[in-house]
């Protein structure tokens, strides 16, 4: 990649994040609608009383609420791009579209990961969890899940930028793609959240797997975003 | 057809005109193709712990191989279509995802009834199972896509194929990496000489079905491309007429 | 044996399904592309 690219990509995501900055609408409202999730989901699972279901009903809610969330960045942080036809601009300009790509990736990732924040601290006090036991182990979990959460929704939120059935589809499309993230991060959420698990080698495990995916959704996003967005 | 030479478009794409013994055929070769299976499975001898129950096998892993083929066909007619604009690459894929969907149904009805016998449940979220219903679950997102997604549908959906042939792999290695109660891939070399053969009879005859099921389908597509193309031909003598 | 004729029935009515419902398709198409033939000839006229 070349300087270029990391120029163009930062600018991208801080001009997102500056606006975001000055707004706040997109935090407060993924903030928001995380928090309600979670509360719906510690009424709705109030009558599991077996202690050993805690970590796993925790690390559950916490990546069952990032995703839906995430959803919301994503339809937000691209919206953005259809007022004024804003997007052509984008294209337009002298920004390699794999920067676009790479951009729209950075700024809905780190959105994501402030929600994330409070979230863990959410799920923590609403459902006993130990969320605070590997904290280095839980940071690099929540960005690689993010990654790969947010590496397939930029791909398939700005193909629908122009679609009437925006808000469905997304949801259609994007959750059978990245369940493998959801599943491999709550799994090793679950783990680290679990005061009697024996060690941290399954946690290893799906970071590993992580890793994996990650890496073969942000190449498949890099070398799709161009023929996908430019049809636009 | 002969047009004048100020009608004819050089420029547009010739969808071969097709024919309805196209349809009667395809009727024929489907009902050829899985009886041929069906008698390959009659003659197969046997399993000694299972029983009869285990002939199941017999169309289950052709169709789970017919499901990764769809998967496979469709993320290249999408690669076709995506970098190099190509439309036929586009007919073959929406077919391929479709004829996926259908193959994708058979694995997850024909697997869980196994199971209820093997293993006494119908479905247990171990890796095979989640990653193919996964896979199936993007084939169909991929079809809705197709038919709700309006204007930029083709784009998204073939975006979509691509990221499901990734769910390729992890399908079928899934269960070597994975604690798994779901039988081994290398089952297959290990069964007994009448088995072996009722199987690659199975799956060649499962194969020549899904080639008859795409060139129907395309045959489809094909037919859809030639109507657009004679109603722009007839707008412009229309106008020239009047 | 109730699970085998299950899972092959469920398949054979699934591949004839399909070939039925898209060969209706087919033949509406054909029928269409059929009147817009005769619709061009006849413009020739």
């Amino acid at each position: 990649m070349t300087g270029s690219f990391w120029r163009y990509t930062l600018l991208i995501a801080g001009k997102d994040l500056r606006i975001e900055g000055k707004s706040r609408e997109v935090l407060y409202t993924m903030g928001f609608s995380a928090a309600l999730v979670v509360l719906v989901f510690s009424f709705a699972l109030s009558n599991a009383t077996d202690p050993a279901q805690g970590p796993i009903t925790a690390a559950g809610v916490l990546w069952a609420a990032t995703l839906f969330t995430g959803t919301v960045a994503l339809a937000r942080v691209l919206d953005r791009e259809r007022e004024n036809e804003a997007i052509r601009a984008l294209l337009l300009s002298p920004a390699p579209r794999a920067a676009i790509y790479a951009g729209k990736l950075l700024a809905v990732s780190l959105l994501m990961l402030a929600v994330e924040g409070v979230l863990v601290v959410l799920v923590g006090l609403l459902f006993s969890a130990e969320v605070f036991a590997h904290p280095g182990w839980l940071a690099l979990v929540l960005l690689l899940g993010t990654l790969g959460f947010a590496a397939t929704g930029v791909v398939f939120s700005a193909a629908l930028l122009r679609s009437r059935n925006r808000e469905a589809l997304l949801g259609a499309l994007l959750f059978p793609v990245v369940i493998p993230v959801l599943l491999a991060a709550s799994r090793a959420t679950a783990c680290m959240f679990d005061p009697l698990a024996p060690d941290l080698e399954p946690v290893a495990f799906w970071v590993r797997f992580l890793l994996a995916t990650d890496v073969i959704y942000i190449l498949l996003g890099l070398w799709v975003f161009e023929p996908v967005v430019s049809g636009e | 057809m002969n047009l004048p030479p100020a009608l004819s478009l050089p420029t547009m794409p010739t969808a071969p005109a097709p024919t309805s013994t196209r349809f009667l055929a395809a009727c024929g070769g489907a009902f050829l193709l899985l009886f041929l299976a069906c008698l390959a499975v009659a003659e197969a001898p046997l399993e000694s712990v299972m029983g009869l129950v285990q002939k199941i096998f017999y169309f289950h892993v052709p169709c789970a191989w017919l499901l990764m083929l769809s998967t496979l066909v469709c993320a290249g007619g999408s690669i076709a279509y995506l970098f190099r604009g190509s439309e036929r690459g586009d007919r073959i894929a929406l077919s391929a995802a479709e004829l996926g969907v259908l193959f994708g149904m058979c694995v997850l009805v024909s697997g869980p009834l196994w199971a209820k016998a093997a293993w006494g449940v119908y479905w247990q979220w171990e890796a095979r199972l989640t990653s193919s219903l996964l896979l199936w679950l993007m084939l169909v997102a991929y079809v809705l896509a197709r038919r709700y997604g309006g204007t930029s549908a083709r784009r998204l959906a073939a975006a979509l194929a691509l990221f499901a042939a990734v769910d390729i792999p992890l399908v079928y290695f899934s269960v070597r990496f994975f604690r798994s109660i779901h039988p081994q891939t290398t089952v297959v070399s290990t069964l007994g000489p009448g088995m072996r053969g009722a199987f690659w009879l199975s799956l060649l005859s499962f194969t020549g079905l899904w080639f008859v099921l795409m060139s129907l389908r395309l045959a489809v597509e094909n037919a859809q491309a030639r109507i657009v193309e004679l109603e722009v031909l007839l707008d412009q003598a229309e106008e020239k007429k009047s | 044996m109730t699970m085998v004729a299950l899972a092959y029935g469920f398949i054979w009515l699934a591949v004839f399904g399909y070939v039925f419902t898209v060969g209706r398709r087919l033949g509406r198409l054909n029928a269409e592309l059929e009147e817009l033939r005769r619709r061009l000839e006849r413009t020739k006229t």
